[in-house]
C-alpha cells in the first residue's frame, strides 16, 4: 500500500514463543515488557498450532527481545524461549485501513448501534450504501476488516451486549479470536446464515460467556445427526450458554456438588468380604518385613518362576532426579524416557532369580506399614492385582531424613500352600511431598505380639519379625535365633537351615503364642 | 452410522497438520483434519500354540514385551487424548465390564463409567512416565493382558494441579488383520489424594 515505505517494511521481525498457547496473551505480553526495557506494540497476536506468535516494527526493539531469550520464567518455573526471525509486514498492517476510511467506518457503524439495546447490527455489511459509496470493501472474513471493525467496537462500544453478524459470507472466525478483550460484555451473538462449516470454529472464541447464540444458515449445521448432538457440541465451546437459534436449551447442571463428591478422593475402595482383604494385608505385611528387615533372597519363594519386575522413578517434570533417588534411577524403566528395546528388555526383570536380584541390590528400606492404601484392581478366580500406596525412608546411606513414596503394583496367582504367588511387580518410587513426609512414621512400626523384647531397637524388633514369618518359628526362637548369631540375619538363617535340616529344632519353636 | 463431512477445500491448509497428527489443538469431533483413533489397535499377536519348543519360549517373551510396549504406548498416546479432548467417546476403550477405582470410588460398568466421565470436568494430562509388563498367562489364561502404569500431572477444570498414578489392565481381542486392546481395569490415585 502507498503509505508504507519501503525500509520501513523491511524492518519488521516475527516473534514466535514456541509451546506459547498456554500462557494467557496478557501475561505473556506483560512479563516480556517488563523483562525488557524497550516498551514495544505487539502486532497481530495470534496463535499457530502450540506456539504464539506476533510482529514487532524496528531492529532495537527485536534485539532486546532476543536478549530476553530463556531468561523470563513461567509459573512451573520454565524457561519461555524466544525466537525473533526478520520477516515482512504482517499483512495485517499492510492492509490497515487508512484513518479516513477509520473515520468513515466508525460512522457507519455508529448508525448501525442502538443504544437502548446496546446491540450492533452488522448485517450484510458488505452491502451497506455509506461503505460501498465511499469505495469501501467490507469484507468482514478478512482479517483486517474484522480487526478494523473490532478496533472500533472496543473504542467505542465498550458494553456492547449483542453483535448480528448474519449475512456476512464468514468463512471462519478466526478475526474474532481477541473479541473477548474487545467486548468483553458480549452475550448475544448471531452468526446465521455465514458460511462456518464447522464447531471448531467457535472454538476461537472460547471464553465469550455467551448466553444467545444463532447459527442456523450455516454449513456446520447439517453435519449434526441429531439435535442432541449439535446442542452439545456448541455447548462444548459455551458452556453456559441459555439459547441456540432461537430456542431455549435446558440451562447445563451445574454439577458444583456431585462434582466435588465425585473428586473427593476415600482411602479405602475395597468393599467386598473381610477375609480377601486380610489376606492381601497379612501378605503385605509379611512381604515388607521380609523386605526391610530380613533377607531379600528369601522373598524367592513367593514369586513365580516366571514372574516379572521392573522399577520407575517419577520426579517433577523437566528436573534434575533428586541424587536420593540415585541408586533406583539407574534401573528406572521409562518408556517415555527410552525407547530402545533392547534395553527396555534389560531392565524388565524375567524370571524369579532376576527379580530377587533386583530386588536385593536396592537400598535397604523402612516402609511405613500404617500409611498403606490398597486398591483391589482386579479380583477373579485365578488372580488378584492390587496397587499399594505408601511411604517408606532409606534404612542406610546418606537420604536417611528423606521420606519416599512409592506404588507398587502386584499381579498375584493363588499358591498351592493357600499363599499368593507373584507374577508381575511393579514398583514406582518418588519423592515424598512435604506433606506426605510429616505424616509419615507418626504411629509406631511394629507393635510385637510378644512384651518381652522391651530392650531392642525398631530394627531388631523388624527382624525378628521377619525371622519369625521366614522360619515360621515363633517370636522367641526367632529372637533367641538372632541373639546367638549377633543379628546377623543371614548367617542366622543359615544356621536355622542347616539346624532343621538336622532335625535339631525342637516343636515347641515353631508353636506360634497365641 | 458416523457422519463426519470431510472439508476438501480445506485439504491444502491442513496438509502441513498432518505431520503431527497428535498435536491439533482445535481437534473436536467435527474438526477439519485426521481425527484421533477410537481404538487402541496394533498388529496381530503371535500365536500361543504356534511356539511349544523351549527355544521358543526365550523368543516368546521377548515378543511379549514388544508386543506389550507397543500397545502399551499407542494406548497411553490415545487414552489421554481421548480423555482430555473427546471426553464422551472415552467409555469406548473400556470393556463392557470394565472396573475403574478413582480415588477410591469405585465405578463397574460401561453405563456408570460413561456417567461418570461425563460428571468429571475437563481435564488436561500430562503423562511422564509410562512403564509396561506383560501379564503372566496364568493370570489371565486364554487372555493376553498387559500392565501398564502411568504417571504424571492433571489439571482438572477448576481445580488445583494434581500428579496422579494410574495403572491399567489391558486385554487384547485378535483378528486375524490386528489386535484391538481395551481396558480391564483402571485405577487412579492422585498422589496427594490425602490432602486434597
Amino acid at each position: 500500500m502507498e503509505n508504507w515505505k519501503d525500509e520501513d517494511s523491511r524492518n519488521w521481525f516475527k516473534i514466535t514463543v514456541p509451546y506459547g498457547r498456554k500462557y494467557d496473551k496478557t501475561w505473556l505480553l506483560n512479563s516480556i515488557r517488563s523483562h525488557c526495557n524497550v516498551s514495544f506494540t505487539p502486532v497481530d497476536f495470534h496463535y499457530v498450532r502450540k506456539h504464539a506468535q506476533f510482529f514487532v516494527k524496528d531492529f532495537s526493539t527485536a534485539s532486546a527481545l532476543k536478549a530476553a531469550n530463556y531468561q523470563i520464567r513461567d509459573e512451573d518455573n520454565q524457561k519461555i524461549s524466544i525466537l525473533v526471525n526478520p520477516s515482512f509486514v504482517s499483512h495485517s498492517v499492510l492492509n490497515e485501513f487508512k484513518s479516513e476510511q477509520m473515520e468513515q467506518l466508525k460512522i457507519t457503524i455508529k448508525k448501525r448501534y442502538d443504544v437502548s439495546q446496546k446491540s450492533l447490527n452488522l448485517q450484510n455489511f458488505h452491502l451497506d450504501p455509506d461503505l460501498v459509496g465511499h469505495d469501501i470493501d467490507m469484507i468482514l472474513n478478512r482479517k483486517n476488516c474484522m480487526a478494523a471493525t473490532l478496533k472500533i467496537i472496543e473504542e467505542n462500544f465498550p458494553e456492547l451486549l449483542s453483535l448480528n453478524l448474519c449475512n456476512n459470507k464468514l468463512y471462519q472466525l478466526d478475526g474474532l479470536s481477541d473479541i473477548i478483550q474487545k467486548a468483553p460484555k458480549l452475550k448475544i451473538l448471531n452468526l446465521s446464515n455465514n458460511e462456518l462449516k464447522s464447531a471448531s470454529e467457535l472454538e476461537k472464541m472460547k471464553g465469550l460467556k455467551l448466553e444467545e447464540l444463532w447459527l442456523e444458515g450455516n454449513p456446520m449445521c447439517d453435519t449434526f445427526s441429531d439435535q442432541a448432538t449439535y446442542i452439545s457440541a456448541i455447548r462444548d465451546s459455551f458452556p453456559k450458554l441459555l439459547c441456540l437459534d432461537g430456542q431455549d436449551i435446558s440451562p447445563p447442571i451445574t454439577l458444583q456438588i456431585e462434582v466435588s463428591e465425585i473428586m473427593k478422593p476415600c482411602k479405602e475402595s475395597y468393599k467386598g468380604p473381610d477375609t480377601l482383604k486380610n489376606l492381601i494385608l497379612q501378605f503385605l505385611q509379611e512381604y515388607y518385613c521380609i523386605f526391610d528387615y530380613g533377607d531379600r533372597q528369601g522373598l524367592i519363594t513367593a514369586y513365580h518362576d516366571d514372574a516379572c519386575f521392573s522399577l520407575t522413578v517419577s520426579f517433577k517434570p523437566e528436573g534434575q532426579v533428586p541424587s536420593s533417588l540415585g541408586k533406583y534411577s539407574k534401573s528406572s524403566r521409562n518408556l517415555k524416557k527410552r525407547k530402545d528395546p533392547v534395553y527396555l528388555l534389560k531392565l524388565l526383570n524375567h524370571t524369579k532369580r532376576d527379580v530377587i536380584d533386583s530386588l536385593s541390590v536396592l537400598p535397604k528400606t523402612q516402609h511405613d506399614f500404617s500409611s498403606f492404601v490398597v486398591d483391589l484392581c482386579v479380583q477373579t478366580e485365578k488372580m488378584l492385582c492390587f496397587s499399594v500406596n505408601g511411604l517408606f525412608k532409606q534404612a542406610e546411606g546418606m537420604s536417611q531424613a528423606q521420606v519416599y513414596a512409592f506404588t507398587r503394583i502386584f499381579i498375584v496367582i493363588p499358591a498351592n500352600n493357600s499363599s499368593l504367588c507373584i507374577v508381575n511387580d511393579q514398583l514406582s518410587v518418588r519423592e515424598a511431598s512435604p506433606a506426605e513426609t510429616q505424616r509419615a512414621f507418626s504411629t509406631p512400626v511394629y507393635t510385637p505380639s510378644s512384651s518381652s523384647m522391651p530392650t531392642l531397637s525398631q530394627e531388631q524388633q523388624g527382624m525378628v519379625q521377619a525371622f519369625s514369618v521366614q522360619s515360621k518359628m515363633n517370636l522367641q526362637w526367632s529372637l533367641k535365633c538372632l541373639e546367638d548369631n549377633e543379628w546377623n540375619y543371614t548367617i542366622a538363617a543359615q544356621v536355622f537351615t542347616m539346624f532343621k535340616a538336622e532335625g535339631k529344632i525342637p516343636e515347641e519353636a515353631f508353636k506360634q503364642s497365641s | 452410522m458416523r457422519r463426519f463431512k470431510r472439508d476438501w477445500s480445506y485439504r491444502d491448509r491442513t496438509r502441513e497438520r498432518r505431520a503431527v497428527y497428535y498435536e491439533e489443538p482445535h481437534s473436536s469431533q467435527w474438526s477439519r483434519g485426521p481425527r484421533i483413533r477410537e481404538e487402541v489397535v496394533t498388529p496381530p499377536l503371535r500365536d500361543h500354540a504356534a511356539l511349544s519348543s523351549p527355544m521358543a519360549s526365550s523368543v516368546d517373551f521377548k515378543t511379549y514385551v514388544d508386543q506389550a510396549c507397543r500397545a502399551a504406548e499407542e494406548f497411553v498416546n490415545i487414552y489421554y487424548e481421548t480423555m482430555d479432548k473427546r471426553r464422551r467417546v472415552l467409555t469406548r476403550l473400556y470393556l463392557d465390564k470394565a472396573t475403574l477405582i478413582w480415588n477410591g470410588n469405585v465405578v463397574t460398568g460401561l453405563e456408570a463409567l460413561a456417567n461418570f466421565f461425563e460428571m468429571l470436568p475437563s481435564s488436561e494430562f500430562q503423562v511422564n512416565m509410562l512403564d509396561c509388563q506383560p501379564v503372566h498367562e496364568q493370570a489371565t489364561p486364554s487372555q493376553t493382558t498387559v500392565l501398564v502404569v502411568t504417571s504424571g500431572s492433571v489439571k482438572f477444570d477448576g481445580n488445583k494441579q494434581h500428579y496422579f498414578n494410574q495403572n491399567f489392565l489391558l486385554t487384547a481381542h485378535s483378528t486375524p488383520t490386528n489386535t484391538v486392546w481395551k481396558i480391564a481395569s483402571d485405577c487412579f490415585r492422585f498422589q496427594d489424594w490425602a490432602s486434597s
